[in-house]
Protein backbone atom coordinates (compact mmCIF):
# COMPACT_ATOMS: atom_id res chain seq x y z
CA UNK A 1 0.00 0.00 0.00
CA UNK A 2 1.63 3.19 -1.17
CA UNK A 3 -0.07 5.82 0.91
CA UNK A 4 -2.90 6.68 3.22
CA UNK A 5 -5.16 8.03 0.47
CA UNK A 6 -5.23 4.79 -1.49
CA UNK A 7 -5.61 2.85 1.73
CA UNK A 8 -8.71 4.70 2.89
CA UNK A 9 -10.24 5.21 -0.55
CA UNK A 10 -10.00 1.47 -1.18
CA UNK A 11 -11.93 0.78 1.99
CA UNK A 12 -14.55 3.49 1.54
CA UNK A 13 -15.24 2.68 -2.09
CA UNK A 14 -15.73 -0.98 -1.23
CA UNK A 15 -18.37 0.01 1.32
CA UNK A 16 -20.10 2.25 -1.25
CA UNK A 17 -19.86 -0.47 -3.86
CA UNK A 18 -21.64 -2.92 -1.57
CA UNK A 19 -24.22 -0.33 -0.57
CA UNK A 20 -25.23 0.20 -4.22
CA UNK A 21 -26.56 -3.33 -4.45
CA UNK A 22 -28.97 -2.78 -1.59
CA UNK A 23 -30.87 -0.25 -3.71
CA UNK A 24 -32.37 -2.96 -5.93
CA UNK A 25 -33.63 -4.74 -2.83
CA UNK A 26 -35.19 -1.53 -1.50
CA UNK A 27 -37.15 -1.34 -4.77
CA UNK A 28 -38.15 -5.01 -4.69
CA UNK A 29 -39.32 -4.78 -1.08
CA UNK A 30 -41.38 -1.68 -1.87
CA UNK A 31 -43.43 -3.97 -4.13
CA UNK A 32 -43.38 -7.13 -2.03
CA UNK A 33 -42.96 -7.88 1.67
CA UNK A 34 -41.39 -11.26 1.41
CA UNK A 35 -38.85 -12.66 -1.08
CA UNK A 36 -37.92 -16.31 -0.76
CA UNK A 37 -39.04 -16.31 2.86
CA UNK A 38 -36.77 -13.40 3.87
CA UNK A 39 -37.89 -10.07 5.28
CA UNK A 40 -36.06 -6.91 4.23
CA UNK A 41 -34.09 -6.94 7.48
CA UNK A 42 -33.00 -10.48 6.77
CA UNK A 43 -31.82 -9.39 3.33
CA UNK A 44 -29.69 -6.78 5.07
CA UNK A 45 -28.31 -9.50 7.32
CA UNK A 46 -27.72 -11.75 4.30
CA UNK A 47 -25.65 -8.98 2.74
CA UNK A 48 -23.93 -8.40 6.04
CA UNK A 49 -22.89 -12.02 6.39
CA UNK A 50 -21.97 -12.33 2.72
CA UNK A 51 -19.75 -9.22 2.95
CA UNK A 52 -18.34 -10.22 6.34
CA UNK A 53 -17.37 -13.76 5.30
CA UNK A 54 -16.02 -12.55 1.95
CA UNK A 55 -14.03 -9.90 3.80
CA UNK A 56 -12.54 -12.37 6.28
CA UNK A 57 -11.65 -14.89 3.55
CA UNK A 58 -10.11 -12.41 1.13
CA UNK A 59 -8.41 -10.26 3.75
CA UNK A 60 -6.69 -12.94 5.77
CA UNK A 61 -6.34 -15.61 3.09
CA UNK A 62 -6.01 -13.51 -0.05
CA UNK A 63 -3.45 -15.79 -1.65
CA UNK A 64 -5.73 -18.83 -1.29
CA UNK A 65 -7.58 -17.42 -4.29
CA UNK A 66 -4.37 -17.37 -6.33
CA UNK A 67 -3.14 -20.74 -5.12
CA UNK A 68 -3.30 -22.26 -8.59
CA UNK A 69 -0.92 -19.61 -9.91
CA UNK A 70 1.36 -19.95 -6.88
CA UNK A 71 1.65 -23.68 -7.57
CA UNK A 72 2.10 -23.43 -11.33
CA UNK A 73 4.77 -20.73 -11.24
CA UNK A 74 6.84 -22.43 -8.54
CA UNK A 75 6.29 -19.74 -5.93
CA UNK A 76 5.80 -22.37 -3.23
CA UNK A 77 9.59 -22.87 -3.14
CA UNK A 78 10.03 -19.87 -0.88
CA UNK A 79 7.65 -21.31 1.72
CA UNK A 80 8.98 -24.83 1.46
CA UNK A 81 12.40 -23.80 2.70
CA UNK A 82 10.92 -22.11 5.76
CA UNK A 83 10.24 -24.02 8.95
CA UNK A 84 6.56 -23.17 8.99
CA UNK A 85 3.34 -24.62 7.63
CA UNK A 86 3.53 -24.22 3.84
CA UNK A 87 -0.19 -23.88 3.21
CA UNK A 88 -0.79 -21.31 5.92
CA UNK A 89 2.29 -19.24 5.09
CA UNK A 90 1.48 -19.15 1.42
CA UNK A 91 -2.23 -18.27 1.64
CA UNK A 92 -1.70 -15.60 4.30
CA UNK A 93 1.26 -14.00 2.56
CA UNK A 94 -0.64 -10.86 1.53
CA UNK A 95 -3.82 -9.01 2.42
CA UNK A 96 -6.50 -7.32 0.35
CA UNK A 97 -7.00 -3.89 1.90
CA UNK A 98 -10.38 -3.24 0.28
CA UNK A 99 -11.72 -6.20 2.26
CA UNK A 100 -11.56 -4.11 5.42
CA UNK A 101 -14.40 -2.24 3.71
CA UNK A 102 -16.33 -5.48 3.29
CA UNK A 103 -15.87 -6.35 6.93
CA UNK A 104 -16.99 -2.89 8.08
CA UNK A 105 -19.97 -3.09 5.73
CA UNK A 106 -20.92 -6.42 7.27
CA UNK A 107 -21.05 -4.86 10.72
CA UNK A 108 -23.06 -1.86 9.47
CA UNK A 109 -25.61 -4.33 8.09
CA UNK A 110 -25.71 -6.14 11.43
CA UNK A 111 -26.49 -2.86 13.19
CA UNK A 112 -29.29 -2.20 10.71
CA UNK A 113 -30.61 -5.72 11.26
CA UNK A 114 -30.66 -5.30 15.01
CA UNK A 115 -27.75 -5.14 17.39
CA UNK A 116 -27.53 -7.23 20.54
CA UNK A 117 -24.59 -8.85 22.30
CA UNK A 118 -25.88 -12.26 21.24
CA UNK A 119 -26.27 -11.20 17.60
CA UNK A 120 -22.84 -9.58 17.58
CA UNK A 121 -21.13 -12.67 18.98
CA UNK A 122 -22.93 -14.96 16.56
CA UNK A 123 -22.18 -12.63 13.64
CA UNK A 124 -18.51 -12.53 14.56
CA UNK A 125 -18.42 -16.30 14.93
CA UNK A 126 -20.13 -16.96 11.59
CA UNK A 127 -17.95 -14.40 9.79
CA UNK A 128 -15.01 -16.50 10.86
CA UNK A 129 -16.49 -19.94 10.10
CA UNK A 130 -17.85 -18.67 6.75
CA UNK A 131 -14.52 -17.03 5.90
CA UNK A 132 -12.73 -20.27 6.69
CA UNK A 133 -15.13 -22.31 4.55
CA UNK A 134 -14.74 -19.92 1.59
CA UNK A 135 -10.94 -19.95 1.90
CA UNK A 136 -10.87 -23.75 2.31
CA UNK A 137 -12.96 -24.15 -0.83
CA UNK A 138 -10.48 -21.94 -2.71
CA UNK A 139 -7.60 -24.08 -1.41
CA UNK A 140 -9.41 -27.30 -2.40
CA UNK A 141 -9.93 -26.15 -5.98
CA UNK A 142 -6.55 -24.41 -6.17
CA UNK A 143 -4.81 -27.61 -5.02
CA UNK A 144 -6.17 -29.39 -8.09
CA UNK A 145 -3.35 -27.62 -9.91
CA UNK A 146 -0.96 -30.19 -8.49
CA UNK A 147 -2.71 -32.79 -10.64
CA UNK A 148 -4.18 -30.87 -13.56
CA UNK A 149 -1.93 -27.84 -14.00
CA UNK A 150 -3.77 -24.72 -14.98
CA UNK A 151 -7.13 -24.96 -13.22
CA UNK A 152 -7.51 -21.25 -12.48
CA UNK A 153 -10.69 -21.05 -14.55
CA UNK A 154 -12.44 -23.76 -12.54
CA UNK A 155 -11.18 -22.37 -9.25
CA UNK A 156 -12.12 -18.80 -10.16
CA UNK A 157 -15.57 -19.84 -11.34
CA UNK A 158 -16.27 -21.63 -8.07
CA UNK A 159 -15.02 -18.67 -6.06
CA UNK A 160 -17.12 -16.23 -8.08
CA UNK A 161 -20.23 -18.40 -7.83
CA UNK A 162 -19.82 -18.41 -4.06
CA UNK A 163 -19.99 -14.61 -4.07
CA UNK A 164 -22.70 -14.28 -6.69
CA UNK A 165 -25.20 -16.64 -5.10
CA UNK A 166 -24.42 -15.59 -1.55
CA UNK A 167 -26.55 -12.47 -1.81
CA UNK A 168 -29.88 -14.06 -2.78
CA UNK A 169 -32.41 -15.46 -0.31
CA UNK A 170 -32.38 -19.22 0.04
CA UNK A 171 -36.11 -19.64 -0.68
CA UNK A 172 -35.87 -18.65 -4.35
CA UNK A 173 -33.69 -21.69 -5.14
CA UNK A 174 -35.12 -25.17 -5.54
CA UNK A 175 -34.00 -28.73 -6.26
CA UNK A 176 -30.55 -29.33 -7.64
CA UNK A 177 -29.27 -25.82 -6.98
CA UNK A 178 -30.25 -26.20 -3.36
CA UNK A 179 -28.33 -29.48 -3.14
CA UNK A 180 -25.32 -27.64 -4.57
CA UNK A 181 -25.56 -25.05 -1.81
CA UNK A 182 -25.03 -27.69 0.82
CA UNK A 183 -22.28 -29.54 -1.06
CA UNK A 184 -20.06 -28.14 -3.80
CA UNK A 185 -20.98 -24.49 -3.19
CA UNK A 186 -21.44 -24.50 0.57
CA UNK A 187 -23.34 -21.20 0.73
CA UNK A 188 -25.86 -22.93 2.98
CA UNK A 189 -23.28 -23.27 5.74
CA UNK A 190 -21.73 -19.87 5.11
CA UNK A 191 -24.93 -17.79 4.88
CA UNK A 192 -28.28 -19.49 5.18
CA UNK A 193 -27.90 -21.52 8.39
CA UNK A 194 -26.23 -18.59 10.20
CA UNK A 195 -29.12 -16.32 9.18
CA UNK A 196 -31.61 -18.81 10.59
CA UNK A 197 -29.55 -19.08 13.74
CA UNK A 198 -29.53 -15.33 14.33
CA UNK A 199 -33.31 -15.42 14.08
CA UNK A 200 -33.76 -18.57 16.15
CA UNK A 201 -30.86 -20.36 17.80
CA UNK A 202 -30.58 -24.14 17.52
CA UNK A 203 -27.69 -26.06 19.00
CA UNK A 204 -27.96 -28.77 16.35
CA UNK A 205 -27.62 -26.33 13.43
CA UNK A 206 -24.83 -24.51 15.23
CA UNK A 207 -23.03 -27.83 15.66
CA UNK A 208 -23.50 -28.61 11.97
CA UNK A 209 -21.86 -25.31 10.95
CA UNK A 210 -18.89 -25.97 13.24
CA UNK A 211 -18.57 -29.54 11.98
CA UNK A 212 -18.75 -28.53 8.31
CA UNK A 213 -16.17 -25.79 8.85
CA UNK A 214 -13.73 -28.27 10.37
CA UNK A 215 -14.51 -30.74 7.59
CA UNK A 216 -13.71 -28.19 4.85
CA UNK A 217 -10.50 -27.11 6.56
CA UNK A 218 -9.43 -30.74 6.97
CA UNK A 219 -10.22 -31.50 3.34
CA UNK A 220 -8.25 -28.43 2.21
CA UNK A 221 -5.19 -29.47 4.20
CA UNK A 222 -5.51 -33.09 3.10
CA UNK A 223 -5.72 -32.26 -0.62
CA UNK A 224 -2.98 -29.63 -0.46
CA UNK A 225 -0.51 -31.92 1.26
CA UNK A 226 -1.46 -34.87 -0.91
CA UNK A 227 -0.78 -32.70 -3.95
CA UNK A 228 2.39 -31.16 -2.56
CA UNK A 229 4.15 -34.48 -3.10
CA UNK A 230 3.57 -33.96 -6.81
CA UNK A 231 4.82 -30.37 -6.75
CA UNK A 232 7.27 -29.86 -9.55
CA UNK A 233 8.50 -26.32 -8.85
CA UNK A 234 9.69 -24.29 -11.83
CA UNK A 235 12.61 -22.18 -12.85
CA UNK A 236 10.61 -19.13 -13.81
CA UNK A 237 12.10 -15.89 -12.64
CA UNK A 238 9.84 -14.21 -10.18
CA UNK A 239 9.83 -11.68 -7.42
CA UNK A 240 7.73 -11.23 -4.35
CA UNK A 241 5.71 -8.11 -4.83
CA UNK B 1 31.49 -36.38 9.50
CA UNK B 2 29.28 -36.30 6.46
CA UNK B 3 26.54 -33.70 6.72
CA UNK B 4 24.95 -34.56 3.40
CA UNK B 5 24.54 -38.10 2.11
CA UNK B 6 22.64 -38.81 -1.08
CA UNK B 7 22.02 -42.39 -2.19
CA UNK B 8 20.67 -43.47 -5.57
CA UNK B 9 18.52 -40.37 -5.90
CA UNK B 10 16.16 -40.24 -8.88
CA UNK B 11 13.44 -37.92 -10.07
CA UNK B 12 11.29 -38.05 -13.17
CA UNK B 13 9.01 -35.41 -14.60
CA UNK B 14 6.02 -36.21 -16.73
CA UNK B 15 5.76 -33.74 -19.56
CA UNK B 16 2.89 -33.40 -21.98
CA UNK B 17 3.96 -33.58 -25.60
CA UNK B 18 2.01 -31.37 -27.96
CA UNK B 19 2.17 -31.74 -31.70
CA UNK B 20 2.54 -28.73 -33.94
CA UNK B 21 -0.21 -26.24 -34.57
CA UNK B 22 -3.88 -26.02 -33.71
CA UNK B 23 -4.54 -29.60 -34.75
CA UNK B 24 -1.88 -30.74 -32.32
CA UNK B 25 -3.51 -28.72 -29.56
CA UNK B 26 -6.85 -30.40 -30.20
CA UNK B 27 -5.24 -33.80 -30.29
CA UNK B 28 -3.46 -33.22 -27.02
CA UNK B 29 -6.80 -32.54 -25.35
CA UNK B 30 -8.44 -35.70 -26.64
CA UNK B 31 -5.50 -38.02 -26.41
CA UNK B 32 -2.62 -36.48 -24.52
CA UNK B 33 0.84 -37.84 -25.08
CA UNK B 34 3.24 -37.88 -22.20
CA UNK B 35 6.97 -38.16 -22.12
CA UNK B 36 8.91 -39.07 -19.01
CA UNK B 37 11.93 -36.88 -18.51
CA UNK B 38 14.52 -38.34 -16.22
CA UNK B 39 15.78 -35.20 -14.54
CA UNK B 40 17.95 -36.96 -12.00
CA UNK B 41 19.16 -40.52 -12.53
CA UNK B 42 20.47 -42.49 -9.63
CA UNK B 43 23.00 -40.08 -8.18
CA UNK B 44 24.98 -40.69 -4.98
CA UNK B 45 27.52 -38.56 -3.15
CA UNK B 46 28.33 -37.27 0.29
CA UNK B 47 29.60 -33.95 1.59
CA UNK B 48 31.62 -33.38 4.76
CA UNK B 49 31.13 -30.65 7.31
CA UNK B 50 32.75 -27.35 6.35
CA UNK B 51 33.25 -28.34 2.71
CA UNK B 52 32.56 -25.93 -0.13
CA UNK B 53 31.32 -27.95 -3.05
CA UNK B 54 30.50 -26.75 -6.53
CA UNK B 55 27.55 -28.53 -8.03
CA UNK B 56 27.76 -27.71 -11.68
CA UNK B 57 26.50 -28.81 -15.05
CA UNK B 58 24.96 -27.44 -18.25
CA UNK B 59 21.42 -26.07 -18.27
CA UNK B 60 18.87 -28.78 -17.65
CA UNK B 61 21.44 -31.17 -16.20
CA UNK B 62 19.49 -31.71 -13.00
CA UNK B 63 21.42 -29.46 -10.62
CA UNK B 64 18.49 -27.40 -9.44
CA UNK B 65 16.28 -30.46 -9.21
CA UNK B 66 18.86 -32.17 -7.00
CA UNK B 67 19.23 -29.12 -4.78
CA UNK B 68 15.47 -28.77 -4.55
CA UNK B 69 15.22 -32.37 -3.40
CA UNK B 70 17.96 -31.82 -0.82
CA UNK B 71 16.20 -28.77 0.58
CA UNK B 72 12.81 -30.48 0.76
CA UNK B 73 11.13 -28.49 -2.04
CA UNK B 74 10.68 -31.51 -4.28
CA UNK B 75 9.84 -35.09 -3.43
CA UNK B 76 12.30 -37.59 -4.86
CA UNK B 77 10.86 -40.56 -6.80
CA UNK B 78 13.37 -42.92 -5.27
CA UNK B 79 16.58 -42.90 -3.29
CA UNK B 80 17.59 -41.58 0.11
CA UNK B 81 18.73 -38.19 1.24
CA UNK B 82 20.19 -37.59 4.64
CA UNK B 83 20.95 -34.01 5.63
CA UNK B 84 22.34 -33.60 9.16
CA UNK B 85 20.59 -36.83 10.10
CA UNK B 86 17.26 -35.58 8.76
CA UNK B 87 15.21 -36.78 5.83
CA UNK B 88 13.97 -33.76 3.80
CA UNK B 89 10.93 -35.76 2.76
CA UNK B 90 9.72 -36.30 6.32
CA UNK B 91 11.42 -33.63 8.42
CA UNK B 92 11.11 -30.63 6.12
CA UNK B 93 10.38 -28.18 8.94
CA UNK B 94 13.14 -29.42 11.24
CA UNK B 95 15.54 -29.32 8.33
CA UNK B 96 14.55 -25.75 7.46
CA UNK B 97 15.94 -24.54 10.79
CA UNK B 98 19.31 -26.02 9.89
CA UNK B 99 19.76 -24.96 6.28
CA UNK B 100 19.76 -21.71 4.36
CA UNK B 101 18.97 -21.26 0.69
CA UNK B 102 19.66 -18.51 -1.80
CA UNK B 103 18.17 -18.85 -5.25
CA UNK B 104 19.71 -16.19 -7.48
CA UNK B 105 16.72 -16.34 -9.79
CA UNK B 106 14.10 -16.16 -7.08
CA UNK B 107 13.54 -13.49 -4.54
CA UNK B 108 12.79 -14.43 -0.99
CA UNK B 109 12.81 -10.92 0.42
CA UNK B 110 9.65 -8.87 0.60
CA UNK B 111 10.22 -6.06 -1.86
CA UNK B 112 8.15 -3.43 -0.06
CA UNK B 113 9.99 -3.92 3.24
CA UNK B 114 13.44 -2.61 4.12
CA UNK B 115 16.28 -5.11 4.55
CA UNK B 116 16.12 -4.46 8.30
CA UNK B 117 12.42 -5.35 8.48
CA UNK B 118 13.00 -8.34 6.23
CA UNK B 119 15.69 -9.67 8.55
CA UNK B 120 13.39 -9.18 11.54
CA UNK B 121 10.67 -11.03 9.65
CA UNK B 122 12.96 -13.94 8.85
CA UNK B 123 14.13 -13.96 12.46
CA UNK B 124 10.51 -14.40 13.53
CA UNK B 125 9.96 -17.18 10.99
CA UNK B 126 12.87 -19.07 12.50
CA UNK B 127 11.58 -18.44 16.05
CA UNK B 128 14.65 -16.48 17.11
CA UNK B 129 14.46 -14.23 20.16
CA UNK B 130 14.42 -10.51 19.29
CA UNK B 131 17.68 -9.74 21.05
CA UNK B 132 19.48 -12.43 19.09
CA UNK B 133 18.12 -11.16 15.78
CA UNK B 134 19.23 -7.61 16.63
CA UNK B 135 22.69 -8.88 17.47
CA UNK B 136 22.90 -10.90 14.27
CA UNK B 137 21.72 -7.98 12.14
CA UNK B 138 24.35 -5.72 13.70
CA UNK B 139 27.00 -8.32 12.98
CA UNK B 140 25.90 -8.74 9.37
CA UNK B 141 25.64 -5.01 8.74
CA UNK B 142 29.34 -4.81 9.47
CA UNK B 143 30.36 -8.02 7.76
CA UNK B 144 28.32 -7.44 4.60
CA UNK B 145 28.57 -3.62 4.61
CA UNK B 146 24.84 -2.99 4.58
CA UNK B 147 24.87 0.27 6.57
CA UNK B 148 24.16 2.41 3.52
CA UNK B 149 20.87 0.80 2.52
CA UNK B 150 19.64 -1.06 5.59
CA UNK B 151 16.56 1.19 5.73
CA UNK B 152 15.81 1.41 2.00
CA UNK B 153 12.93 -0.72 0.71
CA UNK B 154 14.24 -3.76 -1.12
CA UNK B 155 12.54 -2.76 -4.39
CA UNK B 156 14.81 0.30 -4.55
CA UNK B 157 18.04 -1.64 -4.11
CA UNK B 158 20.41 -2.53 -6.91
CA UNK B 159 20.68 -6.19 -7.85
CA UNK B 160 24.03 -6.52 -6.09
CA UNK B 161 22.71 -4.98 -2.88
CA UNK B 162 19.64 -7.17 -3.09
CA UNK B 163 21.63 -10.39 -3.47
CA UNK B 164 23.75 -9.39 -0.50
CA UNK B 165 20.57 -8.98 1.52
CA UNK B 166 19.23 -12.30 0.19
CA UNK B 167 22.34 -14.01 1.50
CA UNK B 168 22.07 -12.28 4.86
CA UNK B 169 18.40 -13.26 5.12
CA UNK B 170 19.33 -16.88 4.55
CA UNK B 171 22.02 -16.67 7.26
CA UNK B 172 20.00 -15.05 10.00
CA UNK B 173 19.28 -18.38 11.70
CA UNK B 174 22.91 -19.53 11.48
CA UNK B 175 22.32 -22.45 9.14
CA UNK B 176 24.78 -25.29 9.19
CA UNK B 177 24.47 -25.81 5.45
CA UNK B 178 24.01 -23.12 2.84
CA UNK B 179 22.64 -23.91 -0.60
CA UNK B 180 23.48 -21.25 -3.16
CA UNK B 181 21.82 -21.65 -6.55
CA UNK B 182 23.55 -19.26 -8.92
CA UNK B 183 24.08 -16.52 -6.36
CA UNK B 184 26.09 -14.32 -8.70
CA UNK B 185 23.75 -14.43 -11.70
CA UNK B 186 23.55 -11.06 -13.41
CA UNK B 187 26.05 -9.29 -11.14
CA UNK B 188 28.98 -7.11 -12.18
CA UNK B 189 32.55 -8.35 -11.57
CA UNK B 190 33.13 -6.15 -8.51
CA UNK B 191 29.95 -7.25 -6.76
CA UNK B 192 30.65 -10.87 -7.74
CA UNK B 193 34.03 -10.63 -6.10
CA UNK B 194 32.46 -9.12 -2.96
CA UNK B 195 29.94 -11.92 -2.74
CA UNK B 196 32.68 -14.51 -3.13
CA UNK B 197 34.73 -12.94 -0.35
CA UNK B 198 31.65 -12.97 1.87
CA UNK B 199 30.86 -16.60 1.18
CA UNK B 200 34.45 -17.53 1.88
CA UNK B 201 34.53 -15.54 5.10
CA UNK B 202 31.31 -17.10 6.24
CA UNK B 203 32.61 -20.58 5.55
CA UNK B 204 35.72 -19.79 7.56
CA UNK B 205 34.07 -18.05 10.49
CA UNK B 206 31.00 -20.19 10.99
CA UNK B 207 32.25 -23.46 9.47
CA UNK B 208 29.19 -23.40 7.24
CA UNK B 209 29.03 -26.14 4.64
CA UNK B 210 28.36 -24.60 1.24
CA UNK B 211 26.79 -26.23 -1.80
CA UNK B 212 27.04 -23.90 -4.76
CA UNK B 213 25.78 -24.02 -8.31
CA UNK B 214 26.98 -21.51 -10.82
CA UNK B 215 27.70 -21.09 -14.49
CA UNK B 216 30.47 -18.69 -13.64
CA UNK B 217 33.64 -20.72 -13.59
CA UNK B 218 35.58 -18.18 -11.55
CA UNK B 219 32.97 -18.54 -8.77
CA UNK B 220 33.77 -22.20 -8.67
CA UNK B 221 37.49 -21.82 -9.09
CA UNK B 222 37.80 -19.24 -6.35
CA UNK B 223 35.46 -20.78 -3.82
CA UNK B 224 35.31 -24.52 -4.06
CA UNK B 225 37.83 -27.21 -3.34
CA UNK B 226 35.59 -29.92 -4.70
CA UNK B 227 33.56 -30.15 -7.89
CA UNK B 228 30.63 -32.37 -8.70
CA UNK B 229 29.70 -32.19 -12.36
CA UNK B 230 26.25 -33.39 -13.37
CA UNK B 231 25.11 -33.92 -16.91
CA UNK B 232 21.86 -35.40 -18.13
CA UNK B 233 20.88 -36.25 -14.58
CA UNK B 234 24.03 -38.20 -13.77
CA UNK B 235 27.25 -37.38 -11.99
CA UNK B 236 29.99 -37.36 -14.60
CA UNK B 237 32.74 -36.20 -12.30
CA UNK B 238 33.19 -35.88 -8.54
CA UNK B 239 36.69 -34.78 -7.74
CA UNK B 240 38.79 -32.17 -6.01
CA UNK B 241 39.48 -28.96 -7.89
CA UNK B 242 43.20 -29.78 -7.77
CA UNK B 243 42.72 -33.16 -9.40
CA UNK B 244 40.43 -31.71 -11.99
CA UNK B 245 43.04 -29.18 -12.97
CA UNK B 246 45.88 -31.67 -12.75
CA UNK B 247 44.23 -34.22 -15.00
CA UNK B 248 43.05 -31.82 -17.56
CA UNK B 249 45.87 -29.35 -17.41
CA UNK B 250 48.41 -31.43 -19.22
CA UNK B 251 47.59 -29.24 -22.14
CA UNK B 252 49.30 -25.86 -22.33
CA UNK B 253 48.72 -22.92 -24.57
CA UNK B 254 51.92 -21.46 -26.03
CA UNK B 255 51.69 -18.02 -27.58
CA UNK B 256 54.79 -16.66 -29.24
CA UNK B 257 55.74 -13.48 -31.06
CA UNK B 258 58.45 -14.16 -33.64
CA UNK B 259 61.11 -12.17 -35.46
CA UNK B 260 60.62 -14.17 -38.62
CA UNK B 261 57.55 -16.02 -39.74
CA UNK B 262 57.54 -19.73 -39.03
CA UNK B 263 55.48 -22.31 -40.75
CA UNK B 264 54.48 -25.09 -38.44
CA UNK B 265 52.13 -27.94 -39.17
CA UNK B 266 50.07 -29.94 -36.67
CA UNK B 267 52.00 -32.89 -35.38
CA UNK B 268 51.72 -35.33 -32.54
CA UNK B 269 51.18 -33.40 -29.31
CA UNK B 270 50.92 -30.06 -31.04
CA UNK B 271 47.86 -28.35 -32.41
CA UNK B 272 48.24 -25.01 -34.12
CA UNK B 273 45.43 -22.75 -33.00
CA UNK B 274 46.44 -19.58 -34.78
CA UNK B 275 49.25 -18.86 -37.21
CA UNK B 276 49.59 -15.32 -38.44
CA UNK B 277 53.19 -15.55 -39.51
CA UNK B 278 54.77 -13.49 -36.78
CA UNK B 279 52.24 -14.46 -34.14
CA UNK B 280 51.68 -18.07 -33.30
CA UNK B 281 49.35 -19.79 -30.88
CA UNK B 282 49.50 -23.51 -30.30
CA UNK B 283 48.23 -26.11 -27.89
CA UNK B 284 50.83 -28.51 -26.52
CA UNK B 285 49.87 -31.83 -25.02
CA UNK B 286 52.68 -32.25 -22.48
CA UNK B 287 52.02 -35.96 -22.22
CA UNK B 288 53.13 -36.38 -25.81
CA UNK B 289 55.55 -33.53 -26.30
CA UNK B 290 57.42 -31.52 -23.72
CA UNK B 291 57.25 -27.73 -23.71
CA UNK B 292 60.98 -27.64 -24.35
CA UNK B 293 60.55 -29.66 -27.56
CA UNK B 294 57.76 -27.42 -28.65
CA UNK B 295 59.88 -24.32 -28.14
CA UNK B 296 62.75 -25.89 -30.04
CA UNK B 297 60.44 -26.25 -33.01
CA UNK B 298 59.97 -22.51 -32.96
CA UNK B 299 63.68 -21.83 -32.99
CA UNK B 300 64.37 -20.07 -29.66
CA UNK B 301 66.58 -17.39 -31.21
CA UNK B 302 63.64 -16.16 -33.16
CA UNK B 303 61.31 -15.59 -30.22
CA UNK B 304 60.63 -12.00 -29.17
CA UNK B 305 58.04 -12.78 -26.54
CA UNK B 306 56.46 -15.95 -25.26
CA UNK B 307 53.54 -16.79 -23.00
CA UNK B 308 52.82 -20.27 -21.71
CA UNK B 309 49.52 -20.70 -19.95
CA UNK B 310 47.06 -23.30 -18.75
CA UNK B 311 43.89 -24.03 -20.60
CA UNK B 312 41.17 -21.94 -18.94
CA UNK B 313 39.07 -23.95 -16.48
CA UNK B 314 36.03 -22.85 -18.42
CA UNK B 315 37.28 -24.75 -21.44
CA UNK B 316 38.00 -27.83 -19.33
CA UNK B 317 34.52 -27.85 -17.92
CA UNK B 318 32.83 -27.35 -21.25
CA UNK B 319 34.86 -30.21 -22.70
CA UNK B 320 33.63 -32.41 -19.84
CA UNK B 321 30.06 -31.33 -20.61
CA UNK B 322 30.58 -32.19 -24.26
CA UNK B 323 32.04 -35.59 -23.47
CA UNK B 324 28.91 -36.24 -21.48
CA UNK B 325 26.78 -35.29 -24.49
CA UNK B 326 28.57 -37.79 -26.73
CA UNK B 327 27.89 -40.66 -24.36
Amino acid sequence: MLNKVTFFSNIIFMILNNACFIIQWVIIYSLKNNVGGYSFKQILLLWGIAAGTFGVAHFFFKEAFDLSDTINTGKLDAYLIQPKNVLISSITSSVEVSCIGDMIYGWIMLFLYGFSIKNALLFLFFSITGGLIIASLAVIFGSLSFWFGRVEIVANTINNLMTTFATYPEGIFKGFVKVLFYTLLPIGFVNYIPINLLKEFSLLQFGIVVFITILFIALAFFLFYKGLKRYSSSNLMNARV
Amino acid sequence: MAVITVDNLSKNFKVKIKEKGFKGSLKSIVKPNYKIIKAVKDISFSIEKGEMVAFIGPNGAGKSTSIKMMTGILYPDSGDINILGLNPKKDRKKLAYEIGCVFGQKEQLWTHLTPYDNFKFFGAIYDLPDSQVEKKIKEFIELFELEEFINTPVRNLSLGQRIRCEIVASLIHEPKILFLDEPTIGLDPVVKENIRVLIKRMNKEYKTTVVLTSHDVSDIEKLCKRVIIVNKGQIVLDDSMENLKYHYLNKKIVEAKMKEPVNLEDEEGITILKDKGYNLKMEVDTKKKSIADAIKLLNPDNIIDINISNIPLEQIISSIYKDGEKE
